[in-house]
């Protein structure tokens, strides 16, 4: 059997093929329901037990808007959330990274336009050391000058590397381009150049001073609890923490300009081109979501959804292109001001440069197709056994439950909601989820950015007719 | 508070097992029960990767990968994701120096499906293999490819220190992703003769893991993939074989459009398998691992000339290990300085060693490392496939954070001494061109 040619005939002549298997009876499963409660400090607590996740994953959720970061200072939420782990009044910035790594924990702190968020994991076994560090540095974080000039130096040294990086470049551009330029939504999340500049440690505590209270933060904490008791060891750490009562913030309505056109990001010499092409549409409040999240999956959710099937496994074009709907801001009906928030929905990836022209002409025939045809039975029933039967897989750590969880509360909606989604998602038929998907893609009303070559990719998509084409530098 | 040498009692096995098993035709079977969550991972190792790969024909390991999702026998174009996805599974597959992987998670009452999947392509890949789809995954290779490294900044930094730590003709001298001359110079022959030598249950480790039936799994594994011809024609692997140290410095200096200037470079470290690649992996954790790192303590926080700086490690069972660090300097911060730190600060560790704290550390990050590789079903299949094929024990894979945490700070300190100097490295300098420094990235211009 060296001979290779025998052996591809043995192969075929020896296998013995059996008819494709059918699945055994499905095993019940459902995302878990947090247990919901409050410490005395207004600190609101969701907490879930999962066993066998001996990494536990804390999650804190702070209301703080990035709309409501002082006038010219974008991105002093970033800085604020990463000085929080910059020193404490029990350590220095130095001794508080050692202790947070002798737990064998990570740390990561992030601001973004619905607020700030911070993260821990770490072994079960050193959870309450680690959760007197989160403690410490949501209590009592020193700010000292040096460090937070340090991190402003530091966050100005990372812009170029993000302008630099294609899909940074056109996340940007794309929402300048879609948001009144007095938006807060318009500018980068972490600030640009000149305002990251004008931070200091004034600016910072003035911010924390401003919104870090435990009566406007939830806390998330999911893992193997088996032998710890949770309720002291919060009650220990964060349960010191202490500030006024929270007083509710009121955002403007996201509003957007989704006229048809095309910003092209100059890149002369790329090899690629990297597409965004997007809009806003509604939240997670909004009745239409889960035929959305259905008819999105089907247009452009994986390698076999239709943007796919054509663009990568039919023309090479690219290594895949993917369609999404990402909450931006949110808000309850019942809140103050109502229903504010939106969605981003977008299609992205990016194509070689030669093949630019070809690539849109498709995507667009796409969303024709689509619109004018409508999804099948087949592909959303396969949507619907693919979104609803991953979830258990999906869910398998504590760190995926705990960040649908923050996420949840951050977009203000119940505690069951992910478990009900799966619920309407099932129940949702193919000419719903067709509607859903074609009013949030429609053809005419999509702001496409390409960071690439305008030398070469110009004209081409000038001759498309998918609007105005604009060329800035890259 | 005083905290235990580990975190978990049984040093993250968390009273796992695995079972082993092998068929007639030679496929090994590694299972492993875990009924916590209704789901089990399917996963399979084909012991071939970009060191098998021949001069002329670089990255056609991991095109042939692309080419096991376009059909087989019984299952039509792209049947293998819509069945896969449908099921409510997902999937994927991944191609590196040492190896093939194939990888489904299913919902536990679909297992049966990614086995008769899996065993399909196995046997009978080469009947639905044609043209047409080796033509566009070449493509969509090459699209992947751009994307990845060419069309991003330093993107091929990791290429180039890879060409310098092993020298031309060695096996692990280029990457997995291959170039775009040989992906064009690929022809459908060689993809059929690349599956004939490779492809055979022999040399495969299939594992299964999760809420399974060990029984009713085995049945069906011997069902599916037991009439598949084993087959000897691979021949051994080029040898790996290369002295422990590079024996002198090696440099490249590479000038293009790169946001800032960089550092990097690339130590040849102890072969993975050994407890020297534990204790290099622990050293590179004390050195540049995480923030309170030694590098990241100096370059980051002290002299400020770093944006970021870190170590990380590349463990090779087939070819010495690659400690790869990687420091992009701050402002208008010269490499020279950034190196002459970084010396400073190997010369210091090579002389100490690690402090008690550091070992400490370093040893808790690593067991949490693990802990979350062994956190889902399809993260304890691949390392149980990892240590089957490559060191020829599955079991090994949970006992690994055992043997991180059983390292001295003297076997830490030893084996800095004798990698971590400037004479065992290949160094890469990046140089920012001047051309587009004029142009303000927020400024528009109609054309």
């Amino acid at each position: 059997m060296s001979d290779a040619t025998t052996r591809e005939d043995l192969a075929m002549s020896e296998m013995t093929f059996h008819p494709q298997p059918r699945g055994g009876a499905p095993k019940p499963w459902a995302f878990p329901a947090p247990e919901r409660g409050a410490l005395p400090n207004g600190l609101t607590v969701l907490r879930s037990h999962r066993p066998g996740q001996q990494v536990v994953a804390v999650e804190v959720d702070i209301v703080a808007p990035l709309e409501s970061e002082p006038e010219g200072l974008d991105g002093v939420a970033t800085i604020m959330a990463r000085a929080l782990s910059e020193g404490t009044d029990r350590h220095d910035a130095e001794e508080f990274a050692a202790e947070l790594e002798r737990c064998g924990a990570t740390l990561d702190a992030h601001a973004d336009h619905p607020g700030v968020r911070v993260s821990l994991e770490v072994p079960a076994s050193r959870l309450s050391h680690a959760l007197g560090l989160l403690a410490d540095a949501l209590r009592a974080p020193a700010f000292p000058e040096g460090e937070v000039e340090r991190l402003v130096r530091n966050r100005l040294d990372e812009i170029p590397h993000e302008l630099a990086n294609p899909g940074r470049r056109a996340a940007m551009a794309l929402s300048k381009e879609l948001f009144p330029a007095s938006s807060r939504m318009s500018r980068p999340r972490q600030g640009t150049e000149e305002t990251v500049g004008r931070i200091d440690a004034a600016a910072v505590r003035a911010f924390y001073a401003a919104h870090v209270r435990p009566a406007a933060a939830t806390v998330v904490i999911v893992g193997d609890f088996t032998g710890i008791d949770v309720a002291a060891a919060l009650a220990d750490t964060l349960g010191a923490w202490q500030g006024s009562a929270a007083e509710p913030v009121a955002v403007a309505p996201i509003t957007a300009d989704d006229t048809g056109r095309v910003v092209i990001v100059d890149r002369p010499g790329a090899v690629q081109t990297q597409l965004l092409i997007g809009r806003i549409g509604a939240d997670r409040h909004d009745r239409q979501w889960p035929a959305q999240v259905l008819g999105t999956y089907c247009l452009g959710g994986t390698l076999t959804s239709r943007l796919d099937r054509v663009l990568r496994e039919e023309k090479g074009y690219t290594y895949g292109v993917r369609a999404f709907g990402q909450v931006l801001r949110s808000s309850a009906p019942d809140a103050p001001g109502g229903s504010t928030g939106a969605s981003m929905l977008a299609i992205s990836g990016s194509v070689d440069t030669e093949s630019t022209g070809p690539a849109l002409d498709d995507l667009w025939k796409v969303l024709r197709t689509l619109a004018a045809e409508g999804l099948t039975d087949a592909e959303r029933d396969v949507a619907v056994q693919n979104l609803v039967g991953v979830a258990p897989l999906k869910y398998e750590t504590a760190a995926a439950v705990a960040g649908t969880l923050a996420d949840q509360v951050e977009q203000h909606l119940p505690d069951d909601y992910q478990a009900q989604l799966y619920a309407r998602l099932a129940e949702t038929g193919t000419v719903e989820a067709t509607a859903a998907v074609v009013s949030a893609f429609p053809a005419d009303r999509l702001v496409t950015v390409l960071v690439g070559d305008a030398a070469q990719i110009a004209e081409p998509v000038r001759a498309l007719g998918i609007g105005e084409v604009t060329v800035v530098s890259g | 508070m005083p905290m235990g040498h580990t975190a978990t009692e049984k040093a993250g096995s968390g009273g796992l097992t695995a079972t082993e098993h092998r068929l007639a035709n030679g496929l090994r079977v590694v299972l492993s029960e875990d009924h916590l969550t209704p789901v089990a991972a399917v996963c399979l190792w084909y012991d071939v990767g970009s060191r098998h790969e021949v001069k002329g024909r670089t990255g056609l390991a991991h095109l042939f990968e692309h080419l096991m999702f376009q059909g087989s026998a019984q299952v039509k174009g792209n049947g293998h994701f819509e069945l896969v996805q449908g099921a409510g599974g997902s999937l994927n597959g991944t191609t590196s120096f040492e190896r093939t992987n194939y990888f489904e998670t299913m919902p536990a009452h679909e297992l049966e499906l990614a086995l008769w999947l899996e065993a399909d392509r196995m046997g009978s890949l080469l009947t639905a293999l044609d043209e047409e789809s080796l033509e566009n995954q070449r493509d969509v290779v090459k699209n992947e490819r751009r994307q990845r490294y060419d069309n991003v900044p330093y993107g091929t930094a990791f290429e180039k220190l890879t060409a310098m730590a092993y020298p031309e003709g060695h096996p692990y001298h280029h990457t997995p992703i291959g170039s775009m001359a040989d992906l064009d110079a690929a022809s459908l022959e060689d993809a059929r003769a690349f599956f004939r030598t490779y492809y055979a249950p022999n040399n495969a480790v299939l594992s299964v893991v999760g809420d399974i039936d060990p029984e009713q799994t085995l049945a069906w594994v011997e069902k599916y993939f037991g009439s598949i011809p084993s087959h000897d024609g691979k021949q051994p692997p080029r040898s790996g074989a290369l002295p422990d140290t590079l024996g002198g410095q090696l440099r490249e200096v590479v000038e293009e459009e790169v946001p800032s200037r960089a550092l990097m470079s690339a130590y040849r470290l102890p072969h993975d398998g050994t407890r020297e690649a534990d204790a290099a992996d622990l050293a590179l954790t004390v050195l540049g691992g995480g923030e309170s790192s030694r590098l990241y303590n100096r370059l980051v926080r002290r002299d400020r000339s770093a944006v970021a700086a870190g170590f990380g490690l590349l463990r090779l069972a087939g070819a010495p290990s690659l400690g790869w660090l990687d420091v992009k300097t701050s402002g208008g911060v010269e490499v020279a300085d950034i190196e002459s730190a970084v010396d400073e600060e190997l010369a210091r560790f090579a002389a100490e060693g690690p402090t008690p704290e550091e070992m400490e550390r370093a040893q808790a990050q690593l067991e949490r490392e693990w802990l979350d590789r062994l956190a889902t079903v399809s993260g304890r299949a691949d390392e149980l496939c990892r240590y089957a094929v490559l060191f020829g024990d599955p079991q090994l894979a949970l006992t690994a954070v055992g043997r991180v945490l059983d390292i001295t700070p003297e076997e830490v300190h030893a084996v800095a001494q004798a990698r971590l100097r400037p004479d065992n490295r290949a160094v890469l300098v990046y140089e920012p061109t001047a051309a587009d420094e004029s142009a303000d990235n927020d400024e528009e211009a109609d054309r």
